[in-house]
């Protein structure tokens, strides 16, 4: 066997684990777009590019805690750091497989650290964005 | 070790050679017990806790050898025995006469007072022993009183200890006095003989009567008491403190509150502490941490039934007199600020530790709360 045909082995194997993570994510993203449905009559999808601007913006609710970035990093599918000297497994999908998979530690999550750093609670159409531009890492 | 008998009794040898009067017993009895008293001393009058274990292993030498001591009291040789220099008050009395009136009396073995000093120092090592080991037992909860001794007994024999150790110092003092006095009045080569063992047998002076040394019988005794001790001691050593909390962490708290910081042990907060911090969790010191109302009622039921009320260890008690200005932190504390002085601030600031709530990064056994001195260890990347 050539090392080619290994290779594309290996390929193929990857793609039922790929759609596996992409499938394993929909029931909380499809919640989130009847949500945002709701919340905006003109909702047309989520899109990894807005979920990408709002990870990396800049906020002024609080000092501490300005972007999603002060714990998380600025590169997803790295480890971040809770202020409190604990370790954040990436927020990459691909990285850490099981997140946005279950919808109460979804929302817990975006409730208190949408508090922390926006000042207030995220839309739908904003944790939609997130979790797809996760996804598309 | 062996210890030999005496090869020849004093009373065989002519009367100008040297008489052995120090066994080899005696000998390695007292130097080996002012290395492990001067190891005790330091360490306890200067130490830290990183030097706890040090005090604790010297105190544990300074037991064996008191034991040896005694024993040695009854089989060793002539001088060695207890018997030669146990001398009535009325004799003390008369020694101190001599020596105010400038007259020496040559005694072979401990002279009146001498003797009396050996008691005094073995009592008051056996008292610093004893009350060392209920600091041990209720300070730290460790050693084999820890089971049955409470925290603030602990506390209070602490201060019986210390004055029996600056006791100590000062029978050291006193003899050592007694040692120069006997050099330079008495012209007697005290320290010679403690290395050697050997007096010159002139003046010529009465003689107790003579015994020989039965070391087998000694060391077999010691070793069969030192061993039932040491089994007694690890086998209470081994029970549960008093008021020492056992259970492992509930793993609901250990999930949802350890998933941002260190899940700190329930008695390290009272339940005011924890009632103040779980009726704001959405003002979580600078974050938001809010939880469902049903996980939230759950973990204050957790942590006020197990809150520092309920225990009697020392971070329990030391962690619960709050700072008034800033209650709900233990870092706040003055016995936290006290205990971290001297530890830079870049220290907290690294990776390795992250902030000063993280215990858990130097301090190993924080997650049951018991923060024993030997259980701390600041990262390997830490102190650059």
């Amino acid at each position: 066997m050539n090392i080619r045909f290994m290779a594309g082995l290996a390929l193929a194997a990857l793609i039922p684990v790929l759609a596996y993570a992409a499938a394993a994510q929909k029931p909380v993203l499809d919640a989130y777009a009847v949500a945002a449905k709701a919340e905006n009559t003109g909702f047309s999808g989520f899109s990894a590019e807005r979920g990408k601007v709002f990870f990396l913006a800049k906020h002024d609710a609080s000092s501490e805690t300005p972007s999603c970035t002060t714990c998380h990093t600025t590169d997803p599918t790295k480890a971040g750091q809770t202020r409190a000297g604990k370790d954040i497994a990436p927020m990459a999908v691909s990285k850490t497989p099981d997140r946005y998979t279950d919808a109460e530690k979804t929302e817990k999550w975006f409730l208190r650290n949408c508090q922390s750093v926006l000042g207030r609670a995220c839309t739908a159409q904003e944790k939609g964005d997130f979790i797809t531009f996760m996804a598309s890492l | 070790m062996s210890v030999p008998s005496e090869k020849s009794l004093p009373s065989e040898k002519s009367a100008s050679s040297p008489i052995r009067v120090w066994d080899l017993g005696v000998r390695l009895f007292h130097w080996s017990l002012l290395l492990a008293v001067t190891a005790a001393a330091l360490t306890g009058f200067f130490g830290s806790p990183d030097s706890l274990w040090i005090h604790l292993i010297a105190g544990i030498a300074i037991a064996y050898l008191l034991l040896f001591r005694v024993v040695w009291g009854f089989s060793g040789s002539t001088f060695a025995r207890f018997r030669t220099f146990i001398f009535a008050p009325s004799v003390m009395v008369a020694r101190v006469k001599d020596i105010i009136s400038g007259r020496h009396v040559r005694y072979l073995g401990h002279n009146p007072l001498g003797g009396a000093m050996v008691f005094a120092l073995i009592g008051v090592l056996i008292l610093i022993l004893i009350t060392g080991t209920v600091v041990l037992g209720g300070s730290i909860k460790q050693g084999p009183l820890a089971f049955i001794t409470t925290y603030s007994a602990g506390g209070l024999v602490k201060e019986i200890h210390q004055i029996f150790a600056f006791l100590l110092v000062g029978l050291i003092a006193l003899h050592l006095v007694g040692v120069i006095y006997e050099s330079i009045i008495g012209k007697e080569k005290l320290v010679q003989a403690m290395v050697t063992g050997d007096k010159p047998a002139l003046p010529a002076v009465a003689l107790p009567p003579l015994a020989r040394a039965r070391p087998v019988l000694a060391l077999a005794i010691v070793g069969i008491v030192g061993l039932a001790g040491a089994y007694a001691t690890v086998s209470f050593s081994s029970r549960p403190g008093l008021g020492v909390p056992v259970a492992a962490l509930d793993p609901t708290y250990q999930k949802e509150c350890g998933a941002c910081h260190f899940a700190y042990h329930p008695s390290m907060g009272t339940k005011v502490l924890w009632s103040g911090i779980m009726a704001h969790l959405d003002q979580h010191f600078g974050e938001d941490a809010s939880l469902p109302e049903a996980t939230r009622t759950q973990l204050v039921a957790y942590l006020t039934e197990n809150s520092s009320e309920h225990w009697d260890t020392r971070i329990a008690h030391v962690l619960a007199k709050a700072n008034p200005d800033d209650p709900l932190r233990f870092t706040a504390t003055r016995f936290w600020t006290r205990m971290h002085h001297d530890i830079p601030e870049s220290v907290f600031k690294s990776k390795a530790v992250g902030f000063k709530g993280a215990c858990n990064a130097c301090h190993s056994d924080a997650k049951t709360g018991l923060f024993a001195p030997q259980n701390i260890e600041i990262p390997e990347g830490a102190r650059l």
